[in-house]
């Protein structure tokens, strides 16, 4: 990572440079009136090598790629993380027993008096 | 594992959507609970992401100590904010109070989704299923882009055994992302419960192409195996056709005997595949019922 930063900083120091070779070379161009139209080869080629590295650096620095299918992706994904619907969660669920607050629903409420959960109604004896 | 840690894991839970309720109230307890402050900008997310863990596993003291958080910064103008104390209502089992809250955000800002989302949860909770699948069904009229209020609806159908509106839905569901190898699975096992031999050759159809998605799909392949089987011993079905279904019976039993093999698996299922592909194919085995 340290290394292509390095490349990067310098591949945009050599496009500088060849900017500014270009600038230097109109300039003088101009002022001795020569007819030749085309930048010279070794700043073309100095701009396009700056290109490059600037390129394969940068590539090199954003990080991984993704996958392009989305398939591959969505593959990875379970049913438990897919049907999980976060807007409609219900919370009385068995979890609501396992907590530290937990009051069990009291015996008379469910029409069995004050007696042990485990003792038959009297009108169940005969 | 240090704070960073922690802040991540509860990142990528957040964005993968996933679960795991008692995890995440253990990593407060055990790690952020101390300094909150140090979680920096993400903070508020994370209180907001504790804060339903708790209520999802019913630990009152960590629900009250982080909604008390959120309210001491954005008080209760925040319609978000106050859909946390609503569901707080809801864990308490308070349901008028929590329908209360959700009307005063509605009647703020009457496209708020979330709110009306949980007054259909309420109806659910309660038990009063039609209720609940008629508010859900209005809902979707108006955002009809809602994947997780289709799946509702689908398990909501589910529950009332109603598989061709729950197919209907997972149609639904299909359209919406047609790369997601689950709703296919999904449909294909509605329309395998729903029964008939045409239902039951379209959930071949349909498990056939979850595992063009995801090859790693093993109730798919179980899925071909089953549906061909059964098409294989329909005594309606023409004979060259029936060859067809056998031929992929034998085909998905190797399969499956191949993914158990190469993920060295403790059981090996090949023993029941083969004392159930033996099986006459048009016997009186019972199969097709």
């Amino acid at each position: 990572m340290a290394f292509f930063k390095a490349v990067l900083f310098m591949s945009l120091g050599v496009l500088f440079h060849a900017a500014y070779s270009v600038a230097e070379w109109r300039y003088y161009s101009r002022k001795t009136d020569q007819d030749t139209e085309s930048i010279p080869w070794d700043i073309i080629i100095q701009t396009l090598a700056g290109f490059l590295l600037a390129m394969i650096a940068v590539l090199n620095i954003a990080g991984e790629f993704k996958e392009i299918r989305a398939t591959v992706e969505l593959s990875q994904k379970s049913w438990e993380d897919v049907r999980n619907r976060p807007s409609f969660y219900l919370f009385n669920h068995r979890a609501m027993a396992l907590s530290p607050d937990y009051v069990p629903p009291s015996p008379s409420a469910s029409g069995m008096g004050r007696s042990h959960l485990t003792k038959i109604p009297d009108k169940y004896l005969s | 594992m240090n704070v960073q840690e922690g802040r991540e894991l509860l990142r990528s839970w957040r964005e993968d959507n996933v679960r795991r309720s008692m995890d995440v109230v253990d990593l407060w307890d055990s790690l952020l609970s101390q300094d909150p402050e140090a979680l920096g900008d993400e903070k508020w997310m994370v209180l907001e992401q504790v804060a339903v863990a708790a209520m999802d596993v019913q630990r009152r003291d960590v629900v009250e100590r982080c909604l008390k958080r959120l309210k001491a910064e954005f008080d209760l103008d925040s319609i978000r904010v106050r859909r946390l104390y609503g569901m707080r209502h809801e864990m308490m089992g308070d349901w008028e109070s929590a329908l209360k809250l959700y009307d005063t955000i509605l009647e703020e800002d009457s496209a708020n989704s979330s709110a009306r989302k949980r007054k259909i949860a309420i109806h659910r909770a309660k038990g009063e299923r039609p209720q609940a699948i008629g508010e859900l069904s209005r809902y979707l009229n108006d955002f009809l882009c809602d994947t997780e209020a289709w799946m509702e609806l689908c398990d909501l159908y589910l529950e009332e055994r109603d598989y061709a509106k729950a197919a209907y839905c997972c149609e639904e569901l299909i359209l919406h992302n047609p790369n997601n190898h689950i709703y296919f699975q999904r449909y294909a096992e509605i329309k395998y419960t729903q029964g008939g031999m045409d239902n039951i050759e379209m959930a071949k159809t349909y498990y056939a192409k979850t595992l063009s998605l995801n090859p790693d799909n093993i109730r798919a392949l179980y899925g071909i195996l089953l549906a061909s089987f059964q098409l294989a011993s329909s005594n309606k079905m023409p004979a060259p056709k029936k060859q067809e279904f056998m031929k992929m019976v034998m085909w998905s039993s190797k399969q499956i005997q191949k993914r158990y093999q190469t993920k060295n698996a403790p059981i090996d299922p090949s023993r029941f595949i083969q004392a159930f592909v033996s099986q006459p194919p048009n016997g009186q085995s019972g199969a097709s019922s």
